[in-house]
């Protein structure tokens, strides 16, 4: 059972002032390296997130400061979370302080990855881009480069320790990950650190835990196959097959589904719609006995080439393309079959509670008071890291069970997420965190449903709204709301009283 | 596990001794003392609240009762006025007492059951475990029992005594040999003070009735009332917009009503329904499905084991046990009554617990799962569970709640595995299906 699981993004520190010269465990400096200008810039970003809970506003912004890898092309290299809901991108030469205004190329949140581009053409001209090194294995060490104030590299060495598949910080799904041992010291940048092997680009920081002194790195696999994406002419993202599967440990199990000859394969214990599994015609029950040439053990391993055992995941994340087909060999109640998958990439607007919303404006409309958005983990993230325990318990279970609780629908679920006290609201402001079902009698899958049903009044002028939870119904009338609008816009501040693009 | 504690109580009329539910729950061994007397007394428990926490004990020996005067109970202290409390804090010999003054008069949950809210009084004294039980009187009258305080860091010189209604309503209840305990209406409402609202609803600007938001279908109320009714009065009594009756010339919530009353006596409404006004009453009655969310005392828990899988209904108590952080669980309890999860569940069952054995040794991750059907049969209780598992079967395919896969087990391997399990896990029962008291029951015949 995969379950999905929020992985801990610890917190970077960022230790500012006086800095050191040379890590204690740094080796000198390479020759090369001293001589040609670094294959490093510096990116300044200042980033403004959307406030969910005041959604017709932004949150105060924070600027951001840190590395970019300098790859081929005049493209730099840095991960997605740095220039998310980014206002400003700069970049910065290490060794003369000379900058210019950059932008986002092309951005992918699953992956955690993004390419700039200076708007000045000239402005890498110089700097040597850095190759790819695609064949780090366990055992090998690389260098984690960060910069000194002076523009001078730190390089520190640590042992890449396991290459195993974890979650990215947006959690769609699973991404290949190098862990590495490494007593590093946080300079000025806290985003986007390059690790090096042999002057090559071998990952990209993805998470630091400074007490265990561990990092969890993009590797390069999946750099490559974000670069090669991006290449493209639309950039479609990471494949998705769309099942979960189980281990087919106990015998039991294999025996329930009539698996014959030896033991192995993953057990599908769902295949959800509009998905590419269940296009291809896969089943619940089927047991999945390898992908392509590689045969799946009962854990959910294949062998691969580099990594020896590792989750088979990794041959649909980091080996293929949307639009590739991969041949599922199947046993189904004993019998060997082939289902051919034509992978697609699912983008977060095809979830009924989008995973993430970056980069665009929340949705939301407010009623005389009566603030409704849609649900999303995004909105539920601004409950900070404990969410899932701190957000409204509801729609922390309706987002968690979303493909449980609403197969193969093309909806949102829609909330009324507080109420600002106004005439219209009076006996109405206790009221937060509800499920929207119905308003004038209309069900409500969108915002945009919402917006077209209150356009109807019922009979008497008023707007009836149905919630799932207490107190069930609220009427407003639906006159006052119109009269007392641009009051309530002035009282609070609301540029707009609704956004539904 | 064995533990001991103490707390305060007091003689009261007919040889009985008041203390809190909490102070003699779960007592396999029970003694009193009295002020001044070497002696132990051992005590028998009549009759148990837990949902009110109080509870009447008595003591056979008649000299136990010698020279003891029976206090007398008076009514709700005014605020500010002065009262004493009795009892034997952090232990010791010897009484202690301490005053405090009356600071609020309110409905507070009471945390025995952790689902019972009453009226309760709230005095600024120092109150402290071994006070629990103890009298807190006023003009040489009880007018409250110590019961429940909050812990140091949370709030200072703050404790709560269960007033005077709520005693006698239990005296009452007692009266006739057996406690039934509370009812309740089975139903949510809400105010109704928007003036939009109210036009809809077509009520009259007058401040009265409030909106019937859920009606529990396990409740008295299910019979008479739907989500959108407006109730106007209880009992003759005109219902304000705000959920407040008038009641012996004092405003209190709505439910005070419904709390003096005792199981079977009815309760009326005036109820606004279509705009249109109508009436009807109910026969009150205890409300089942809250029980699984309030903690249980003095009972054996239910349980079944199968092949070394431990199978129990969801509750609060098994909720603390576990302390399980899946969502599923969580949702299951959180949304049990008011959600109506109980008509098809009316136990959850949860694989809770899987003790290792060759025939369950790859089964660990189906822990904390809901049993959802067996062999393609739907499972609504755990006796159903028990039955199924019984039935002569090739094989059991239980199917949990979710996505995930099915649990299978071979009949034959857990049979011939039985005894196994049993003696290595020292299984005295493999199930207990009803919820049988934890001890003796006391004798209910006494001579009050």
């Amino acid at each position: 059972m995969r379950s999905l699981f929020i992985s801990v993004v610890f917190a970077l520190v960022v230790t500012a002032g006086a800095a050191v010269k040379k890590e204690a465990a740094s080796p000198p400096p390479n020759k090369d390296v001293k001589q040609k200008p670094l294959s490093l810039v510096r990116v300044n970003v200042t980033g403004q997130p959307y406030d969910y809970f005041r959604p017709w506003q932004k949150k105060a912004p924070v600027s951001k400061r840190a590395l970019g890898a300098v790859l081929s092309k005049g493209r730099v290299l840095v991960t997605a979370d740095l220039v998310t809901n980014q206002n400003y991108v700069e970049l910065e030469r290490a060794e003369s302080g000379e900058k210019t205004a950059a932008n986002v190329q092309v951005i992918d949140y699953e992956a955690n990855l993004a390419l700039i581009e200076p708007s000045e053409k000239n402005f890498l001209d110089g700097i040597a881009p850095l190759d790819i090194a695609a064949d780090t294995v366990v055992g090998d060490r690389l260098a984690a480069w960060q910069l000194e104030p002076t523009g001078a590299l730190v390089a520190t060495e640590g042992l890449v320790t396991t290459i195993q598949m974890t979650h990215y910080p947006v959690d769609v799904g699973q991404f290949l990950t190098y862990r590495i041992s490494i007593p590093m010291q946080y300079r000025e940048n806290s985003y986007t650190i390059p690790l090096v092997k042999n002057n090559k680009l071998a990952g990209l920081l993805l998470r630091y835990d400074p007490r265990s002194q561990l990092i969890d790195a993009i590797p390069a696999p999946i750099i490559t196959h974000f670069l090669k994406e991006a290449e493209g002419e639309n950039y479609r993202g990471f494949p998705a097959v769309g099942f979960s599967f189980f281990p087919t440990r106990d015998p039991q199990l294999r025996k329930f589904a009539g698996q014959t000859g030896k033991p192995g394969g993953v057990y599908v214990t769902n295949v959800e719609p509009n998905m590419p599994a269940k296009k291809a015609g896969m089943r619940v029950g089927d047991i999945i006995m390898s992908i392509g040439n590689h045969e799946i053990d009962q854990n959910g391993n294949y062998v691969d080439p580099l990594y020896g055992k590792i989750d088979f995941t990794n041959l649909i994340s980091a080996h293929s393309y949307a639009g590739d087909v991969l041949s599922f060999q199947i046993q189904r109640e004993g019998k060997p079959i082939e289902v051919k998958v034509t992978l697609e990439h699912r983008d977060a607007k095809d979830y009924v509670s989008p995973p993430y919303a970056l980069d665009e404006a929340p949705k939301y409309l407010v009623l005389g008071g009566l603030i409704f958005q849609e649900l999303s983990r995004q909105y539920l993230k601004e409950w900070g890291p404990n969410w899932q325990r701190e957000a409204p318990q509801r729609f922390v279970y309706l987002d968690r069970f979303q493909s449980e609780l609403f197969p193969g629908e093309h909806r949102r679920i829609v909330i009324l997420s507080q109420v600002l006290p106004a005439n219209n609201t009076i006996g109405y402001d206790e009221f937060s965190y509800l499920t929207v079902l119905k308003v004038n009698g209309q069900e409500i899958k969108s915002l945009n449903d919402l917006a077209a049903a209150v356009k109807q009044p019922i009979e008497g002028g008023f707007i009836k709204i149905e919630t799932e939870e207490d107190p069930k119904q609220i009427e407003l009338d639906a006159g006052t709301i119109a009269a007392e609008a641009p009051a309530l816009q002035e009282n609070y501040g609301i540029p707009s009283l609704q956004r539904l693009e | 596990m064995l533990g001991r504690g103490i707390g305060a109580g007091f003689v009261i009329d007919g040889n009985r001794i008041m203390t809190n539910a909490h102070v003699v729950s779960n007592s396999r061994y029970l003694t009193v003392e009295r002020d001044g007397d070497p002696n132990k007394y051992p005590a028998k428990v009549l009759f148990v609240a837990h949902d009110c926490d109080l509870a009447l004990i008595t003591v056979d020996s008649p000299n136990f009762y010698k020279n003891m005067l029976a206090l007398k109970f008076g009514g709700i202290p005014e605020l500010e006025s002065t009262v004493s409390a009795y009892g034997y804090p952090i232990g010791g010999e010897r009484m202690s007492v301490t005053t405090g003054i009356v600071s609020r008069i309110d409905f507070q949950l009471y945390t025995h059951s952790s689902i019972d809210q009453h009226l309760a009084i709230q005095i600024s004294a120092q109150i402290n475990p071994g006070n629990s039980g103890g009298p807190v009187m006023q003009n040489t009258k009880v007018v409250g029992v110590a019961f429940q305080g909050y812990s140091g860091d949370v709030a200072q010189g703050v404790a709560y005594m269960v007033p005077t209604p709520v005693i006698n309503r239990f005296l009452k209840d007692v009266s006739k040999g057996r406690y039934d305990g509370y009812v309740d209406l089975g139903i949510t409402y809400g105010k109704l003070q928007n003036p939009a609202q109210r036009k809809f609803l077509g009520l009259k600007d007058d401040g009265r009735g409030v909106l019937v938001e859920t009606v529990v279908a396990a409740g008295p109320c299910a019979k008479i009332l739907r989500p959108g009714d407006v109730l106007l009065a209880i009992d003759n009594h005109p219902i304000a917009s705000d959920g407040n009756v008038e009641l012996e010339g004092e405003r209190v919530e709505m439910p005070e009503v419904v709390e003096r009353k005792f199981k079977r006596d009815s309760v009326k409404f005036e109820i606004w329904r279509d705009k249109q006004s109508t009436s009807g009453s109910v026969q009150l009655e205890t409300v089942p499905p809250y029980l699984m969310q309030s903690h249980k005392y003095d009972v054996r828990p239910r349980y079944v084991v199968y092949g070394g899988l431990l199978f129990q209904p969801l509750s609060l108590d098994l909720l603390e046990a576990y302390q399980p952080t899946d969502l599923r669980l969580r949702h299951f309890f959180d949304f049990y009554v008011i959600d109506q999860i109980y008509l098809e569940h009316p136990d959850v069952i949860v694989l809770t617990n899987v003790l290792p054995d060759p025939i369950n040794t790859y089964l660990a991750p189906y822990r904390g799962g809901i049993v959802d059907s067996i062999n393609g049969k739907k499972i609504h209780t755990l006796e159903e569970l028990s039955q199924t598992l019984a039935e002569p079967a090739d094989r059991l395919v239980i199917d949990l709640i979710g996505d995930g896969p099915p649990l299978v087990l071979d009949p034959k391997q857990v049979e011939a595995a039985r005894e196994r399990i049993r003696q290595r896990y020292n299984v005295v029962r493999e199930q207990n299906l009803q919820e049988q008291p934890a001890a003796k029951t006391p004798d209910l015949q006494t001579k009050t």
